[in-house]
């Protein structure tokens, strides 16, 4: 069944809170992400019923609508075709929201914004170590090789001048110019610097330097001027290797102060004045202030989440609480700790929590996909399920696993339990960014990490499959009693057989304003030939009149049906009508349902035209009437 | 959430034409409005539902409306029940 991107677009807009409350719209693979006025405004609940609109939910102050890849785009385009807005890029539409934002949400921001870019070089240089070491270790001499020396050298190149990556990155999030960025970067990794790695080893810090105290030696800048035991100015001889986060701050004060030079300066000597200038503030800031205490500062930081994940508990903890810095949009911060991980040469430790966590939603999504029966959710679970088991958990965490809860939380718990396993068996990564099945690429113990897949993904699934039951979409009293009445009693096509003889119309013809107009749904009028009216297919009697000239009936696929024998005949009080059924009776097919008199009708003064109206003929897009003119009772006259 | 309490006067209570309306007139309001009687609800915008609650005149119905502006929106419900029904 095609989606009609059009009237998809059109459905959008209307419950949008009119076209002044939409401030931008974007998409991504998979959703139309809108910021709007007044999030208020809108009708979630009529969107999220919206046919093509598979889910909806609110983050960092975006609407997002979940549609699917292939098809958001067309929405798209549809939309702005709709609203008459120009397409904003997602960074416009990320803007505008931010702008939304408290300020420690926007700094969290920008740290996802700066890594997240960078994530080609280091799932390349990741995946290439991973691969280099497997080879390495299959296959001994193979480590001997030139091929071996030559992949190494390459594999490890964005990592060893990760901060130059980082800089980049970080000046073009905080507004400055790149290659001054790029300048700050590679001055905190120089030649003429002690390798940062080699910092805690005193034959290196000898050999380098040429002495033989085993201190590293210091620059001062400012003689020997000291406030109590603190040398002012004074710049110890070494680069930092292995350091992310001086590196960011670093650049943020660059692009500061780049930024309010420009303000000052007279456009004239501007290229004189400001990039030198702000080169000279950031450097001497950078070695003598942030350099020596953000470096100390990440070490903690790492030491502690380091500890964290290898201590069990803490993992299980951290385990848990992961999917829920997914939802918040602040899980990219975890990259900063995993690049910290690996720019200090040691292995990705948070990664198996990362998998866990990821693999767990993926279990409880699978878990939904299969067990539940609307079609609508299968189609959203399935998919997101897979992409989940490749790392990217959004649509599963958002279009299913969340919007239900229980799933959501048995991924939590399931999380918890990989996660914890991790701990105990200390696995680790080359890479980060890469989780899941392509986590294998980059793991160094492909045994123990399916275990770990099988205990998050399986504790995930199973107690989905035990706590989650699908649940029908706000059941009214009166469906769940028509719910009972149909138990087991109609599965099939949705087809509508002629239940009247005589002649057929386009219910627009009836002599009725009301059934003409479509309100009632869409259909079939018929001119009848004989006063009989037969079941249009196998289905439960959902409603009867006392006066006997209606009757409705629910069948497959929740079709349902009205049968209004002739126009304005409710006024004949039930004369002239007979009924067969009444309302919970099964029907079969071609049962009879009413008897009427034509005569009578036309007596009476009123058209004995029947409406057959598919009631809720909205739900079925692929509605048509197939036939018009002269029927015989059960010729197939609608399919939907 | 608003309701209101409305005695039928139609002489032959909800049936299919002032359903339809009813329906049309709930849709373009965009609010959710639930009808009971006794111990029946059923959604206004579903008319096999609303049809086969069987509501005659004289019979009293409780009218709730949800949503945005539903103050608005009970009050237009309202009227067009005194004027349809």
């Amino acid at each position: 069944m095609a989606l009609d991107y059009r009237k998809c677009a059109e459905e959008i807009y209307s419950h949008l809170g009119g076209r002044e409350n939409i401030v931008q719209a974007a998409h991504c693979a998979t959703r139309l992400r809108l910021v709007l006025a007044d999030n208020s405004k809108i009708d979630k609940k009529a969107l999220e019923n919206v046919d093509g609109v598979k889910g909806l939910f609110e983050s960092n102050g975006q609407v997002q609508l979940i549609i699917g890849t292939g098809t958001v785009n067309k929405v798209y385009d549809e939309f702005l075709a709709v609203t008459g807005m120009s397409a904003a890029t997602k960074d416009d539409v990320k803007n505008a929201a931010a702008a939304q934002q408290p300020a420690w949400k926007r700094a969290l921001k920008s740290v996802g914004d700066v890594f997240v870019p960078i994530l080609p070089a280091i799932v390349a240089s990741g995946l290439m170590m991973g691969v280099v070491e497997a080879l390495g270790k299959a296959i001994p001499s193979f480590a001997s090789t030139d091929w071996y020396a030559f992949l190494d050298m390459i594999a490890n190149t964005a990592f060893a001048f990760l901060p130059v990556i980082v800089a980049v990155s970080a000046a073009r999030v905080f507004g400055g110019n790149i290659f001054l960025g790029a300048v700050i970067g590679l001055m905190m990794v120089h030649t003429g610097l002690l390798n940062g790695w080699n910092v805690g080893s005193e034959d290196a810090i000898n050999a380098f330097f040429g002495i033989d105290t085993g201190v590293i030696p210091t620059w001062n800048l400012f003689g020997n001027f000291k406030i109590g035991s603190y040398v002012v100015g004074s710049i110890s001889r070494h680069g930092y290797q292995g350091h992310v986060i001086p590196v960011m701050i670093a650049v943020w004060l660059m692009c500061k102060i780049e930024k309010w030079l420009h303000k000052k300066v007279p456009e004239m000597i501007d290229l004189f004045v400001v990039p030198i200038t702000t080169v000279f503030l950031t450097a001497l800031a950078t070695f003598v202030v942030i350099g020596p205490i953000f470096s100390t500062l990440e070490n903690y930081v790492l030491k502690g989440a380091e500890w964290l994940v290898q201590f069990p508990p803490g993992a299980m903890v951290m385990g848990a609480l992961y999917p829920i810095t997914v939802v918040m949009g602040l899980h990219h911060m975890y990259n900063v700790i995993e690049a910290g991980m690996l720019s200090a040469g040691n292995l990705n430790t948070w990664m198996p929590i990362a998998t866990a966590a990821n693999f767990a939603q993926f279990g409880a999504c699978l878990a939904v996909g299969i067990k539940c029966r609307q079609a609508k959710l299968k189609t959203v679970a399935i998919p997101s399920a897979l992409s989940a088991s490749l790392g990217i958990t959004e649509p599963a965490i958002f279009g299913v696993n969340f919007r239900f809860m229980k799933p959501f939380v048995c991924g939590m718990i399931g999380a918890a339990c990989g996660a914890m396993f991790g701990a105990i068996t200390k696995i680790g990564a080359t890479a980060y960014g890469v989780t899941g099945i392509p986590g294998y690429l980059t793991i160094n113990n492909a045994g123990i990490y399916t275990v770990l897949l099988l205990i998050a993904g399986g504790v995930a699934f199973i107690l989905t499959w035990i706590v989650w039951k699908e649940e029908a979409p706000e059941p009214t009293v009166e469906e769940i009693q028509k719910q009972e009445a149909l138990e087991g009693a109609v599965e099939g096509e949705s087809k509508i057989y002629a239940p009247i003889k005589g002649n057929a119309i386009s219910h627009e013809e009836i002599p009725d304003d009301t059934f003409a107009s479509g309100v009632l749904g869409a259909g079939i009028g018929i001119e009848p030939e004989e006063g009989m009216v037969y079941a249009p297919y196998d289905g439960v009697i959902s409603s009867t009149t006392e006066t006997m000239h209606a009757v409705g009936i629910t069948g497959a696929n929740d079709m349902e049906l009205l049968i209004h024998v002739g126009v304005d005949t409710v006024n004949m009080k039930g004369d002239g009508f007979e009924l067969f059924v009444k309302e919970g009776d099964k029907v079969k097919k071609g049962q009879k349902l009413i008897k009427f008199d034509i005569d009578k009708i036309k007596k009476a003064g009123y058209s004995p035209t029947t409406a057959v109206l598919l009631t809720n003929s909205d739900d079925f897009a692929d509605f048509k009437v197939v036939k018009t003119g002269k029927v015989a009772v059960g010729d197939l006259v609608v399919e939907a | 959430m608003k309701s209101f309490d409305y005695v039928i006067t139609d002489e032959v209570g909800i049936h299919a034409r002032p359903a339809g309306l009813l329906a049309r007139a709930v849709k373009a309001l965009g609010a959710t409005v639930t009808i009971t009687k006794g111990d029946k609800s059923a959604d206004a915008t579903r008319l096999m539902a609303l049809m086969g609650m069987g509501i005659k005149k004289g019979d009293t119905i409780t009218v709730s409306v949800e949503g945005d502006n539903e103050d608005a929106a009970a009050e237009e419900i309202e009227k067009f029940f005194k004027e349809n029904l």
